[in-house]
């Protein structure tokens, strides 16, 4: 819409493939949570809701691992650390918010220092990195 | 006149920030605004995209324009007025249920969103798969 899919591969870094798992975890997320929400009520835990994204940033990693051992085989070693270290990058920040939010939903009573800016952090990081590759893919 | 992808990026970029800092302070009960307030910067982002596809798609009853290569470009466009339809009336009924204005389950609430979802991942899935796309 506002960008075409190969814009979007350029400024994010991760293949098609990539984005088309995220976009299934967060389907079965939004799923497990409004069954959270409206059937079990604490029932389930809040581990196992999130169970999908983290299961699609472990997939994703190793996707990542493998695509960047194939391009250093292949003799493009600046392109496959590069790769590597950004995408690692914005999976380790989603991961960190994640956990965070987790962590607060599931432990309401001792997470109550934990406060939304703090959760949020590791986005605002990533939007500035976003940022900043925009211009370089620009 | 096309904008650039550093504009298209900025644009997003400055509307998802604002959208953030509104929903933190919103979440730590540092504020105590409507939650359709602290929705306004999605609520002008769409609405800046919807007037975008609306240009778009005008601009192809111009006399000059090709029809041939119209089917599969119009199909796409149509698609994506859809898609903003859809996430607008996922944040609408899911505000109105933050707000209290309705006592809707949120199954009801996500319906709208997860056929954005679905749609989202069949546009990817041709795109991996391009042959079958016929």
């Amino acid at each position: 819409m506002l960008f075409s899919l190969r814009e979007l591969v350029q400024w994010l870094g991760f293949a098609t493939f990539e984005l088309f798992l995220h976009l299934g975890a967060l389907l079965v997320f939004s799923l497990l949570v409004a069954l959270q929400v409206d059937l079990f009520a604490s029932g389930m835990s809040w581990w196992l809701v999130f169970v999908p994204l983290f299961a699609a940033d472990g997939l994703s990693t190793y996707f990542t691992a493998i695509v960047s051992i194939r391009l250093y085989q292949e003799g493009e070693r600046r392109l496959a650390v590069l790769r590597l270290l950004w995408v690692l990058t914005v999976l380790s920040l989603k991961l960190v918010c994640e956990v965070l939010l987790c962590q607060k939903l599931a432990e309401e009573e001792q997470a109550r220092d934990l406060w939304f800016g703090l959760i949020v952090s590791p986005l605002f990081i990533l939007l500035q990195l976003l940022m900043i590759r925009a211009c370089r893919v620009n | 006149m096309r904008m650039s992808l550093a504009q298209r990026v900025l644009l997003t970029w400055i509307f998802t920030l604002v959208f953030l800092i509104m929903l933190v302070l919103k979440l730590d009960d540092k504020i105590h605004w409507n939650w359709f307030l602290i929705f306004l910067p999605i609520w002008v982002f769409d609405t800046i995209l919807l007037i975008m596809l609306g240009v778009k798609m005008a601009g192809r009853c111009k006399p000059g324009h090709d029809p041939h290569d119209g089917v599969q470009g119009l199909r796409k466009k149509a698609w994506y007025a859809a898609a903003m339809l859809l996430k607008l009336a996922f944040c609408l009924t899911l505000c109105a249920r933050l707000e209290g204005l309705t006592e809707m389950k949120l199954t009801f609430v996500c319906i709208p969103l997860w056929t954005l979802l679905l749609g989202a991942m069949t546009e990817l899935g041709f795109n991996i798969f391009p042959n079958r796309r016929d």
